[in-house]
């Protein structure tokens, strides 16, 4: 399948093995793929910048949306626990993200190869589809964005969705852009 | 005080849904406020033996939870 990426495409691929290394992830989630190409500069990733999606911010979102994934602050309210409280002792003492981030030394390090998550899978199968739907004869970087969008379900979909990028808008817009 | 009287309620409620997944939200709470104190710890020097001692555990238990990727023993990659 590889064998049909442009090169572009396969630089998302292969940064995003290094944006889950960077972020001491141990896979590469459809997460990494976003972040990988918004590190490009490539017409997709012009679009993409366009509504108003920049490397560092969702990287910001990325990390924030998977540190605090598993504080409940609604189950701690109902003890009486303010969750934000917390978090404010503990940043003042220990500094930003003190209580989100996976801790330094607790998260095993990521192998020298990072595996693809099923969701990454299954955003590659589909950025396929993408391109054989238009007829493309390769697998371009913005086939692969639409794929993400396409999935719907992994974390880049939902930072796209709490970010309030017009998902459609920015569909029609890769579409347009592959076609031409 | 209202929120003493939400407190009482969650805490005498009877959904088991509702008991549950608070005690589990604590748990995780706990465990990441040990990560940040047994590594600020040793950070200042402190023995496996003086934090274990202070949470209530045997040194082996807080060395085998905490010392995962540290020590001079660990392969550093």
């Amino acid at each position: 399948m590889f064998e049909r990426f442009t090169s572009d495409a396969r630089d998302v691929v292969v940064l995003a093995q290094e944006e889950a290394r960077a972020l001491r992830h141990g896979h590469i989630g459809t997460e990494h793929l976003l972040l990988a190409q918004l590190r490009l500069d490539t017409p997709t990733t012009a679009v993409l910048r366009r509504h108003g999606l920049r490397h560092d911010e969702v990287a910001a979102a990325v990390t924030a949306h998977l540190g605090s994934a598993d504080l409940d602050a609604e189950a701690l309210r109902t003890l009486g626990i303010d969750l934000d409280a917390v978090r404010d002792v503990a940043e003042a003492t220990f500094g930003p993200g003190a209580l989100d981030a996976p801790r330094r030394g607790r998260q095993p390090r990521s192998p020298a190869h990072i595996p693809f998550s099923s969701r990454a899978k299954k955003v590659l199968e589909l950025s396929l589809r993408e391109a054989l739907a238009m007829r493309a004869r390769t697998i371009a970087d913005g086939h692969i964005v639409l794929g993400l969008l396409r999935e719907g379900q992994g974390v880049a979909a939902k930072v796209l969705h709490d970010r309030g990028v017009d998902l459609p808008a920015l569909r029609d817009e890769l579409e347009v852009l592959l076609n031409s | 005080m209202a929120d003493t009287a939400q407190v009482a309620s969650a805490a005498s409620s009877r959904d088991p849904a509702v008991g549950l997944r608070a005690v589990r939200a604590l748990r995780t709470l706990v465990e990441r406020l040990e990560a940040l104190q047994v590594e600020n710890a040793r950070d200042q020097g402190w023995t496996w033996e003086q934090i274990a001692h202070l949470l209530g555990v045997t040194r082996q238990a807080v060395h085998k939870k905490h010392a995962g990727g540290r020590g001079p023993l660990r392969r550093r990659d």
